[in-house]
């Protein structure tokens, strides 16, 4: 037992010190973190400062509709336009004149933007904004709006109907999504899937990325020899052993580390954009205790089950190159659960999901998926947990009996039937 | 006591027989060479005796007892395929070989200071593996096969690798260790060495023990039997086929391996008469080597 602790131990300490585990772990966590952050800042800054707009009115009856329509604050406090300047229906060259100072004023950064409202608007001719920066579409966006209501208003009251009067008549109506669970009801905003999707995403890279590292791990002491000195210091299945639970902590120290971030940004992240930007939002999808939990018993199994094909594929073969060759029909195996995504998310109770959910290489994704989506029955979930168990215990012990022939084997592959007097020598 | 004993062990892989049979035993305290050609079944029988494989047939005892996960601690092991983690520093992966093998880290990591320092290496204790020379490296797998201070140490081609002052160092060492008690198997093609350190061997050619015992014994069992002539001038005089049944040329000397009851001095009287000058004319006991070519080139080989 000491000695299997020792090996965990080296697995470990070797692993979480190389600077591609320090960066992949709190890469990540920095990547949600300006996922809340970037969109607050750009926000901030698209629109923290108040726009000074003339406005040249050729109608001469716009002005106040626009006014009330451009009425809005900046997060803030201070409003979003100030109209510094209005010029109602000028003569031809005193508008000229006008022009020319206005513009001016523009470049001399005095003002903002200047808004010319034809006289004949109302029958299509366009209004002109003039600005130095055209590109600010959440400024031409909010003008064009008010602009088109002002507009609308005019011609409803050229016919005698007021504004609000068709604004309570064509006002649309709202659908509210709910998710029912057992533990109660919570709105639906996309986020159950968002959730899901990214659950299973974390826990498929972990499972990959760890069960490769077992499978070089082994590859590394058997191309090096000190497989050598090791099988004669301790038995190679607790080497076999040590090496499983060594690797799998480190993938479940990351795990951890993304998973706790993340339910800390579901959890936090408004408050987060706030303290950049206040009044930024940010969606709520707090993480489900219940849900971390399934999620850390699945990978667990999932890793152990996927480790031990690795590990066997590490000690059978004889260099990296070969390894690589060889794994491919477990990166595929294990790609498909990803792939198979679109079935659970359509309906996670569909008897292909449940199907796949009890298929012991699917089982750990799709299980993660579906207790996300909508939790299955309790015995659904135990059963799989059951299948994924004793297909992990035969492929550990089968892998643990290649393995201690095989890293001892240089050169050919072995055949299948090499293979197979391999799992019965003593 | 003896150390090491394997009594009829046969390891069979698929139709290859690595070993038949072998009995073998190491005295406690003795210098052992295990000699054979390559795939002869060493580096099995070794396997063996550290319960890296079980054998077929036959059993192992160490210090009189059966192989278990606790006399495994007693083995200190230098392989002949040198490796250790490329990537890892110096101290850490002594420190975890010495504690695989039953130390605590923290004597594992004096002892290992104290070795780097002897074996001119203390300023690499915080290297990387990777950083060291070959033949450092080599040091560096001494030391981790030495560190746990192991009753039974087995070499595997020690000194490959090594330039003489390193191999005078790896030699002093070894005897060292041995007058401190310990039992050194040493594995090896290299018969000059044998000759020199052991004192007692095992041949074994195809899986099988073809000669084993006290090396002096062996080498008085033949009796003196070869010439060792230093000449200069034609080697004609040797071509006696009456009296020498092979020679061994090395350059300006030539052991000669003479034919029962056939007399020295005729083949002196056959240089003298040939005008060859002679500076050095004695009887030895065959060398190793020799035996070593006789024994595995044989009939029954």
């Amino acid at each position: 037992m000491r000695k299997i602790w020792l090996v965990v131990k080296r697995e470990y300490l070797t692993r979480v010190r190389t600077k591609g585990f320090i960066f992949g772990t709190f890469a990540v966590p920095l990547i949600m973190l300006a996922m809340v952050i970037v969109p607050a800042l750009l926000l901030a800054r698209q629109a923290s400062r108040t726009m000074k707009l003339a406005v040249i009115d050729g109608t001469g009856n716009l002005y106040s509709a626009l006014a009330q329509g451009l009425d809005r604050k900046l997060p803030n406090g201070q409003p979003a336009y100030r109209i510094v300047r209005r010029v109602d229906s000028p003569s031809p060259p005193d508008q000229q004149k006008l022009r020319e100072e206005l513009r001016a004023q523009v470049n001399r950064e005095e003002l903002d933007g200047i808004l010319f409202i034809p006289t004949k608007i109302l029958e299509g001719e366009a209004a002109v904004l003039h600005t130095r920066n055209p590109g600010d579409f959440g400024t031409s966006n909010s003008i064009q709006r008010a602009l088109d209501d002002a507009a609308t208003a005019q011609r409803l009251k050229a016919r005698g109907v007021e504004v609000e009067d068709v604004r309570a008549l064509v006002g649309g109506v709202k659908l509210t999504l709910v998710k029912v669970t057992e533990e109660g009801e919570v709105v639906e905003r996309g986020q159950t899937i968002i959730l899901a999707i990214a659950l299973m995403f974390f826990l498929y890279m972990t499972i990959f990325v760890y069960g490769l590292a077992t499978m070089q791990s082994v590859q590394e002491e058997k191309n090096t020899r000190v497989v050598e000195i090791l099988v004669s210091s301790l038995r190679p299945t607790h080497l076999l052993w040590g090496k499983l639970l060594g690797v799998g902590a480190v993938g479940f120290t990351q795990l951890g580390v993304w998973l706790t971030a993340g339910a800390l940004l579901g959890t936090y992240g408004a408050v987060v954009a706030g303290m950049f930007r206040p009044g930024a939002s940010f969606p709520r999808f707090p993480i489900p205790i219940h849900i971390m939990g399934f999620l850390a018993v699945f990978f667990v199994i999932g890793y152990f089950l996927y480790a031990s094909l690795y590990a066997a594929i590490g000690a059978m073969v004889s260099s990296t190159e070969e390894s690589q060759q060889v794994s491919a029909p477990i990166n595929i195996l294990l790609g498909f659960s990803p792939a198979l995504l679109g079935v659970i998310i359509r309906n996670p109770n569909s008897p292909l999901a449940v199907a796949l959910s009890m298929i012991p290489f699917f089982s750990p994704v799709h299980m993660v998926l579906r207790i996300t989506l909508q939790t299955p029955p309790l015995w659904q979930i135990l059963l799989s947990i059951l299948i994924i168990l004793t297909t992990t215990s035969g492929l550990v012990y089968l892998s643990a009996r290649i393995y201690r022939v095989g890293i001892l084997m240089y050169g050919k592959r072995p055949s299948l039937v090499e293979l197979s007097r391999w799992l019965r020598y003593m | 006591m003896d150390a090491v004993v394997l009594e009829s062990v046969t390891k069979r892989f698929n139709s290859v027989t690595a070993v038949s049979g072998l009995d073998l035993r190491v005295r406690e305290g003795a210098l052992f060479g295990l000699l054979g050609p390559n795939g002869a079944g060493k580096t099995t029988s070794l396997r063996m005796m550290m319960r890296v494989l079980i054998p077929d047939e036959g059993s192992v005892r160490i210090f009189d007892q059966p192989l278990s996960d606790r006399n495994q601690d007693l083995i200190g092991y230098l392989p002949e395929e040198r490796g250790l983690y490329p990537r890892m520093q110096v101290r850490r992966v002594l420190i975890f070989l010495g504690a695989l093998k039953g130390l605590s880290e923290a004597e594992a990591e004096r002892r290992a200071l104290q070795w780097l320092e002897r074996l001119e290496l203390g300023k690499w204790a915080d290297k990387r593996i990777n950083d060291l020379s070959k033949g450092m490296q080599q040091k560096v797998q001494f030391i981790a096969a030495v560190l746990h201070r192991p009753p039974l140490l087995i070499l595997d081609e020690p000194f490959t690798g090594l330039d003489p002052l390193n191999a005078a160092l790896i030699k002093d060492i070894m005897l060292e260790l041995r007058e401190q008690g310990a039992t050194i198997i040493l594995s090896t093609h290299r018969m000059e060495q044998v000759e020199m350190m052991c004192d007692s061997i095992c041949l074994i050619h195809q899986g099988r023990k073809v000669l084993d015992g006290d090396l002096q014994a062996i080498k008085r069992s033949y009796g003196k039997n070869t010439l060792r002539i230093q000449y200069s001038g034609d080697d004609d005089f040797l071509n006696l086929p009456e009296l020498i049944e092979s020679a061994n040329h090395f350059g300006a000397i030539v052991d000669v391996r003479l034919r029962p009851g056939a007399d020295p001095q005729e083949i002196l009287k056959a240089a003298v008469a040939r005008g060859v000058r002679i500076t050095r004319f004695e009887l030895i006991e065959p060398p190793l080597n020799d035996i070593f070519i006789e024994k595995v080139s044989g009939p029954n080989a």
